[in-house]
């Protein structure tokens, strides 16, 4: 009796162990896609990389059939407004500024449809402002939350258009702000210029000059407002990896969050939530350790990080600060939107 | 290319140069040039025309494989012909248009204008300046007294700056600063500028020096700018202004340093804690850098090209007067192949300076504006501007200056109109800018009584 018991929970153990080791294969798939992607740029996608991200979270029960559908929905669409509407813009690059315009007008517009002579109501994607930073659940943050609900944050809704952007065949840049993303953009007639989803508007770069709340250094050194290439947005990325499997196994040992950040650090140096997630994950590895001379060591290690971190230019900015500086953006539209862009602004 | 069509187009050289001889010996009769067309092989040559469309009824497929491939000799052959006449068509065009008249692809010299010597002696005397060590009061003026063709005194100009000096180096120590402290030196600075001061011994009394509203950019009036012109009037812009601060610095043995923004430029110092202070002259104030940033027309690309709010280093505030030198020049008698000579200088002590890169633009720009009226090109229509695909070099110096405006673009330069310009400087006044203002003098002076003795 007593053997058969312990056969029986040796048994649950081992498929329990099996499928917790199934959950962490999904990581490890992911980050192997994610630093192939940063290794290689022909094989670099973005899509592929943000739903492989949120796939290994949900234990691979992502819908991506659904998902993909959706996408290649919002790619049609994406066709006939090109069609139905151009903007007001001729310089040489304006077949590229009309596609970057209807992908706006998918995430932030009310769009009459036609479908089989019925005139149909498009709904923007919209802003959900409960769970913002995916304190609750990392899933608040996701795209597929996002192309399911309709609802977004500035985390989704930027990835969205950046995937948006590359099915339809042009480039988008995405670029930081203190805890937020938004959209750089290039053009002949304009130069640089912001695209803010959350908001639904294009502010100059004085909008977050001027907050007070980022150091003239972290500006210079590119951990803010730099337009990111293909290989640091998917930093930003192995960044969402590293945060899920800490949400998902709170008490790992910090080897993969390290893998994550270090590979993200090496194609984007100045990245600071990368850098600062390695520093804390330095400090609970510190903090387990028995040995005293090697504890006080490697503090002395990780005071170095947190120095390079402060000398970047980074300052922590509050969560509820956040919300002032992104509302003070819709109070105080008129002083900080681009007046250039006046074919896109609309009120 | 041209190997092809080198007889065709030596027979037409000569023509040419016949036809110019011609037009300089002065008849007047304008000749019409023959009409070139290179033998044309005609594209359906007589007998292969059922070649071209296999008929279905014959299906032999030996026939028709053959059929196929002379057909495809046939048109590659026309194709061949095709391409060779075009490209002889456009060689020609362009050597005759070369040859009709002369073009001019260099702006005129402007060596032998009055006065246009002195800038060129001081370029010249610049060239052997040690880069690390040389002095700011000297090389501002000489370029000043470039533009007044050396009327200037020296000597005079020397002796203010000195009598000023020692007015400053008095003052601290009747206010019982420490003369080797550098935050004591640039405070005592600040308030010189800012300040009325009197000082035992001395027998003037100073008062502050004046923002001059009228023409700041010196567009009627160069030497509106000039720090000799603040000397006599007491009144500046933020040109003389921050000069002024850095000579009197020098004079004084102090470390302050010139840093930029859009049209604009300031002072920048720091104290003995490392702490980085701008002092706004145009408005004795103190700023940070938001304020600075907050005017809108600094990007992000600004600030990682570090364009814009950076302490100049002693080679690239050289580099500066390399451009104030060029602007000058300009100012006075136009763009000439002198301007690109001393802005290159300046670019390459300071390769992403924005100044002296707009200056090159615009040096660019001049040079084909300068081009395209000789070639009677009309910019306004697509026809008209597609004229200049004839001429090669023309097309050279416009692309030079189109990736001259790359650079500019690149850096991250954006225009700032002159009213926002005002605009921001005057947003200074307001209570929430006076108020960090104030803080920051605070802080500053409880820097200074600290090393007081």
């Amino acid at each position: 009796m007593t053997k058969n018991t312990f056969l029986l929970l040796l048994l649950l153990f081992s498929n329990l162990y099996a499928i917790s080791q199934n959950k962490e294969k999904l990581f490890e798939e992911s980050y192997n896609l994610l630093s192939s992607m940063t290794a290689d740029e022909s094989s670099y996608n973005f899509k592929k990389a943000v739903f492989s991200v949120e796939n290994a979270y949900l234990d691979g029960n992502l819908d991506t059939t659904f998902i993909y559908k959706q996408i290649n929905l919002m790619h049609v669409l994406s066709n006939s407004i090109i069609n139905s509407k151009k903007l007001d813009y001729a310089e040489r690059d304006k077949d590229v500024v009309n596609k970057r315009a209807s992908i706006f007008s998918i995430l932030c517009d009310t769009l009459p449809l036609s479908i089989d002579g019925k005139i149909y109501k498009y709904e923007p994607f919209g802003y959900d402002f409960n769970d913002v930073f995916g304190h609750n659940a990392p899933e608040n943050l996701f795209v597929s939350k996002l192309v399911k609900t309709h609802k977004g944050n500035c985390h989704s809704l930027p990835y969205l258009y950046k995937i948006l952007c590359e099915e339809i065949g042009i480039e988008a840049n995405l670029a930081l702000a203190p805890n937020h993303i938004y959209i750089k953009h290039r053009s002949i007639k304009d130069g640089w210029y912001n695209t803010e989803l959350t908001s639904r508007m294009f502010p100059i770069d004085a909008w977050i000059m001027a907050s007070g709340f980022v150091h003239v250094d972290a500006i210079t050194n590119g951990v803010y407002m730099k337009a990111l290439n293909n290989k640091e947005s998917i930093a930003l990325v192995l960044v969402d990896l590293a945060n899920n499997y800490n949400s998902k196994f709170p008490d790992n040992d910090g080897m993969f969050i390290l893998k994550c950040t270090e590979t993200a650090i090496k194609n984007y140096p100045n990245f600071a939530t990368a850098l600062i997630l390695r520093a804390e994950t330095h400090y609970k590895q510190i903090e387990k350790n028995e040995d005293k001379i090697q504890r006080d060591l490697l503090f002395e290690e990780l005071q170095k990080e947190y120095e390079h971190i402060h000398q970047m230019g980074y300052r922590n900015m509050p969560e509820d600060m956040y919300f002032n500086w992104l509302v003070s953006l819709k109070e105080e539209r008129s002083k900080y939107e681009n007046k250039k862009l006046n074919t896109f602004n609309k009120n | 290319m041209r190997n092809n069509n080198l007889l065709v187009i030596r027979n037409l050289i000569t023509l040419s140069i016949v036809l110019c001889a011609t037009y300089v010996n002065g008849q007047s009769i304008m000749p019409v040039l023959p009409e070139i067309k290179p033998p044309l092989p005609s594209l359906y040559p007589s007998g292969t025309n059922s070649l071209l469309t296999p008929s279905a009824n014959q299906p032999s497929s030996n026939d028709n494989n053959y059929q196929r491939r002379q057909n495809q000799q046939i048109m590659n052959e026309v194709d061949k012909n095709e391409k060779l006449r075009e490209q002889t068509m456009q060689s020609v065009q362009s050597d005759i248009e070369e040859l009709r008249s002369t073009i001019y692809y260099d702006l005129p010299s402007l060596s032998k204008m009055p006065g246009s010597k002195y800038y060129r002696d001081v370029f010249d005397q610049m060239l052997n300046i040690d880069i690390n060590n040389y002095s700011v009061k000297d090389v501002n003026f000489q370029i000043e007294n470039a533009y007044f063709e050396n009327q200037i005194d020296k000597e005079e100009f020397d002796s203010t700056i000195k009598q000023t000096a020692d007015f400053i180096l008095a003052k601290m120590k009747e206010r019982n600063f420490d003369t080797n402290s550098n935050t004591a030196k640039n405070f005592m600075l600040f308030e010189f500028f800012t300040q009325p001061m009197q000082v035992k011994g001395f027998k003037q009394k100073h008062f502050p020096i004046k923002y001059d509203f009228e023409d700041y950019w010196g567009r009627d009036n160069w030497a509106k700018m000039f720090v000799t012109k603040l000397l006599k009037t007491n009144t500046g812009q933020c040109h003389s202004m921050p000069l002024l601060y850095l000579i009197l610095a020098e004079a004084i043995n102090a470390e302050a340093y010139l840093a930029l923004s859009p049209n604009h430029s300031y002072i920048k110092f720091q104290d003995e804690k490392d702490k980085w202070y701008n002092l706004e002259l145009t408005n004795g104030m103190l700023t940070v850098s938001s304020f600075i940033l907050n005017n809108g027309y600094i990007t992000a690309e600004a600030m990682q090209n570090k364009i814009y709010m950076q302490n100049l280093t002693k080679q690239q505030m050289l580099s500066q007067f390399y451009t104030d030198l060029a602007t000058g020049y300009i100012h006075k008698f136009g763009y000439d192949e002198f301007v690109e000579k001393v802005i290159n200088k300046a670019l390459e002590l300071y390769p992403t300076s924005i100044n002296a890169n707009m200056v090159k633009a615009n040096y660019n720009e001049a040079r084909l504006k300068y081009v395209i009226k000789q070639l009677g090109i009309n910019t306004q229509t697509q026809d008209g501007r597609n004229k200049i695909l004839n001429y090669p070099k023309a097309i050279e110096i416009l692309q030079q200056m189109q990736s001259q405006y790359k650079i500019v673009d690149d850096l991250g330069f954006q225009l700032m109109p002159a009213d926002a310009y005002e605009k921001w400087l005057g947003s200074l006044k307001e209570t929430k800018n006076k108020e960090e203002s104030e803080k920051l003098a605070k802080q500053f002076k409880g820097t200074i009584i600290k090393f007081k003795n």
